[in-house]
């Protein structure tokens, strides 16, 4: 009965303290809200990522090739115009330049993040024989992806005209050492049966050439910005549920400080019941700030947790391990001003490396394996694959052994945590 | 020289403090190291492709020819898993730890249904939810195409060649058709029309600095430095909450310091302590990271002086706004989330909304790191920074004067 009337006291003071309301609820949404609406949220109706439109500058300089009956080719102009065209609008937002020197100057002064030069004789690499050209993606070295949009969309153009030549020239060469005879004409059919199966390539939109599946679940296009936030939230939540398992382990240094505890050890409470009252109001206030949290972020930016029995057992294990690593943590320190700097300083540094894959989730070519096994290097990196292995679609049996692995941390935790402060009031 | 003596005071208090250099050095080092890791290291690295595995179900020629096509994509690296590298859970766990950015299948049939002239898709296991996922769906798809284009080419050839040379031999025609195929994806190593990438700025002339203003220490070197000189303010703000509650601050009322010169001794204080994080931290990036602040020395000067300006009326504020330890702690921490994550500092702003990215310009850290970015990505010089340099002295104006406008000092 002492330890819950201990535990009830220190509940009642946790909660009407300003530190969980602001570090424990309004701080981890907020961030999530914050990177919500980075990501397009409310905006994204489609699911997809609101990534602001790319400008472009464009220039073509291409003058089109005379082929044979007197037919122009402008490739260029075809390129130019798909660039500018409507269904290219969410993307790029392109402005005609006078010329390269125009258009690379634009980028230079932070105008246009890319410029798009096409260059003189572009036409002529594409129908003449030996001919080569390039297509000049010139860009702003700060950024990443309005380039690598920009690359992308021109590239699949450029491969179109090029694979148009290189399946007419192929084919010609091949016949031509088999002793076909091989006229303009041939050439030409080649190139428009080509062109016509390519055109019918495009309007399937590439499924026929490929088809993408998400990894752990069905067929289904994941939902970007869904899947963004459930990252985030996910690192959030962990990060500041281990924030306050340690505020409440210093309840314990506040009350030696102002010497209620050692009043308390002078009564017939046992010091088991006390520390035993302590742990159960961290556990408490952590099961109310991780439901609180979940349902939240369900209800408002549609986080799908998982299944209930893994996200259920997900957060027992998570506020045990919190709970007990805040009381291992504050048993190291002499006094509350140490704690400043601890729980500032260290946390914050663990939290961080324990997120490191959600941070670097949306950069190609960032993050790696290496990276997943730095973040298990803290308690908070095994919390944090514990729910992205529940919000990938992963089952109870995917999700045990991580589970396991925090039991067995939050008990070496409570362990020393509990030894240590035996020691301390011995 | 009050003003100097008060200002003095408050470094030796903090300095004395070993825990205010793991806030204010260790830290921030320490995150530039592993962000900057995580973000592509150094540049130059031998291969700093994707890696995407390849699973050739049915071990053909025309997986071989896509395994060549691969090979000359400049974002991704193909692969070959075999065997139980090739098993469908060993795929999944490996594109959830990250070690695969994508693994492609090409399914049994492939060969004898694309050589039909019919649609035969490939697999590709990817998450598009993430960057990796997206770039990995564009490579393998241009190779594809490709692949499929050769063998169109490769069908056509070969009919126009059976109508021509009377060709019934179905042998003839297939050695044909390879023979085409390989030519086809042979002539792709060099194609008729590229795209070319360059870059703007002063740096484009020299291929070394190109690679180093790509590495991932670019952006994470400057986004820890601004993000702990807030978080740094933990240590100097709590110096003058204890200073009030402990009445020291009333007791210096009593003697000659004016009210102006604590107010000064305490901001002077905080921009030394920035100042030098910032400093040393640059001296760190320049030195052993290769991150190129001292191209422009005189701008980047500014822009740590500008920064430190800032912070440190930052810091005051909160100084006078906490009253106990815990909300500066709060106080502290809680802007500098803020203002890392829409400033740009967690995250380049180009990943996020155009309405995000605009807010996100609204705060100081945004410009600072512009500020540093035009200086140590794009090369250029004083003329850069001036912008960013204002709008991070205006800030320091106005919080300045919010933090003298609440000095309550009783």
């Amino acid at each position: 009965m002492k330890t819950l009337d201990l535990a009830y006291k220190d509940l009642l003071r946790a909660l009407r303290g300003v530190s969980f309301w602001a570090f424990g609820l309004a701080v981890p949404l907020l961030v999530s809200t914050i990177f919500y609406f980075a990501f397009g949220g409310l905006a994204g109706g489609d699911g997809g990522l609101d990534v602001a439109a790319t400008r472009v500058q464009l220039v073509n300089l291409d003058r089109p090739a005379e082929q044979a009956g007197g037919f122009h080719l402008g490739a260029g102009q075809m390129l130019a115009d798909f660039v500018k065209s409507d269904e290219l609008e969410s993307l790029l937002d392109v402005t005609e330049a006078a010329d390269a020197a125009a258009a690379r100057a634009a980028v230079d002064r932070q105008e246009a993040g890319v410029a798009v030069i096409i260059p003189d004789g572009f036409s002529a690499a594409v129908t003449i024989p030996g001919r080569q050209a390039a297509v000049e993606v010139y860009q702003d070295p700060t950024l990443t992806l309005g380039p690598a949009i920009v690359r992308g969309v021109v590239s699949q153009f450029v491969d179109a005209l090029a694979g148009s030549k290189i399946a007419a020239e192929q084919a010609a060469g091949e016949l031509s050492e088999r002793g076909v005879a091989v006229d303009p004409a041939l050439a030409q059919t080649l190139a428009v049966a080509y062109g016509h199966w390519a055109e019918t390539l495009g309007e399937e939109q590439g499924a026929a050439l490929l088809q993408v599946r998400t990894p752990g679940s069905a067929a289904e296009a994941p939902d970007a910005v869904g899947s963004v936030i459930s990252m985030i939230m996910s690192g959030m939540m962990v990060f500041y549920v281990f924030f306050t398992g340690a505020a409440m382990a210093q309840t314990i240094l506040q009350e030696e400080e102002a010497g209620t505890l050692p009043r308390l050890f002078t009564t017939p409470t046992p010091q088991s019941a006390i520390l035993g009252g302590k742990l159960l109001s961290t556990l408490v206030i952590l099961v109310v700030q991780v439901v609180v949290l979940l349902v939240v972020s369900a209800l408002v930016f549609g986080v799908d947790w998982g299944r209930p029995e893994g996200a259920a057992l997900a957060a027992l294990a998570l506020v045990v391990l919190a709970g007990s690593f805040g009381l291992f943590i504050t048993s190291l320190l002499k006094n509350t001003r140490q704690s400043g700097i601890v729980y500032g300083g260290v946390l914050t540094m663990m939290g961080m490396i324990g997120m490191i894959g959600i941070f670097t989730a949306q950069v190609p070519g960032a993050g790696g394996a290496s990276f997943s096994t730095v973040a298990l290097l803290t308690p908070q990196g095994w919390a944090v694959r514990a729910w992205q292995l529940l919000l990938d679609g992963g089952t109870l049996a995917d999700v045990l052994g991580t589970l396991a692995v925090m039991l067995v941390l939050a008990t070496a935790f409570f362990g020393l945590g509990l030894l240590r402060f035996r020691r301390r009031y011995a | 020289m009050r003003v100097m003596d008060l200002a003095i005071k408050d470094v030796l208090q903090l300095v004395r403090d070993w825990k205010a250099a793991l806030f204010l050095l260790v830290m921030p080092i320490v995150f530039t190291l592993l962000f900057g890791l995580a973000f592509g290291g150094a540049g130059g690295a031998e291969d700093s492709r994707l890696p995407v595995g390849l699973v050739d179900r049915e071990q053909s020629r025309l997986g071989a020819s896509l395994l060549q096509l691969l090979e000359t994509s400049a974002a991704i690296r193909p692969e070959v898993l075999t065997g139980r590298d090739a098993e469908p859970k060993r795929l999944e766990k490996r594109l959830q730890d990250g070690e695969l950015a994508g693994v492609v299948i090409v399914p049994e049939g492939y060969e004898q249904r694309l050589l039909a002239g019919e649609t035969a898709p490939l697999t590709l296991l990817a998450d598009e939810s993430q960057g990796a996922g997206t770039t990995a769906r564009g490579e393998v798809q241009a190779a594809a195409l490709r692949l499929a284009g050769s063998v169109e080419a490769a069908r056509l050839g070969a009919e126009a060649f059976a109508e021509r040379a009377t060709l019934t031999d179905d042998e003839a025609r297939a050695e044909f058709t390879w023979a085409t195929i390989d030519r086809a994806v042979a002539a792709w190593q060099s194609p008729p029309v590229t795209v070319s990438a360059a870059q703007s700025g002063a740096l484009a002339a020299e291929a070394e600095a190109q690679t180093m203003a790509q590495s991932g220490y670019s952006h994470t070197s400057p986004a820890m430095m601004v993000q702990f000189a807030i978080a740094g303010l933990i240590g100097a703000a709590e110096v003058l909450v204890l200073e009030r509650r402990s009445r020291a601050l009333r007791r210096l009322l009593t003697t000659a310091i004016s009210r102006v010169e604590i107010v000064l001794g305490h901001y002077l204080a905080m921009f030394a302590m920035i100042a030098a994080q910032l400093i040393i931290l640059i001296a760190f990036g320049q030195l052993l990271l290769g991150v190129g602040y001292m191209r422009a020395p005189l701008a980047t000067g500014l822009l740590v002086l500008a920064t430190a300006l800032w912070t440190a009326s930052l810091g005051l504020l909160i100084g006078v706004l906490a009253k106990t330890e815990d909300q500066v702690i709060i106080y502290s921490l809680v802007p500098m989330f803020i203002l890392s994550g829409m400033g740009g500092a967690w995250m380049p702003l180009e990943f996020t909304g155009k309405t995000f990215q605009s807010i996100g310009h609204l705060l100081p850290t945004a410009w600072a790191m512009d500020g540093f970015k035009n200086v140590i990505v794009r090369g250029l010089g004083l003329e850069s920074v001036l912008l960013p340099v204002g709008i991070m002295l205006a800030y320091g104006v106005v919080l300045f004067a919010l933090a003298v406008w609440r000095f309550r000092f009783e």
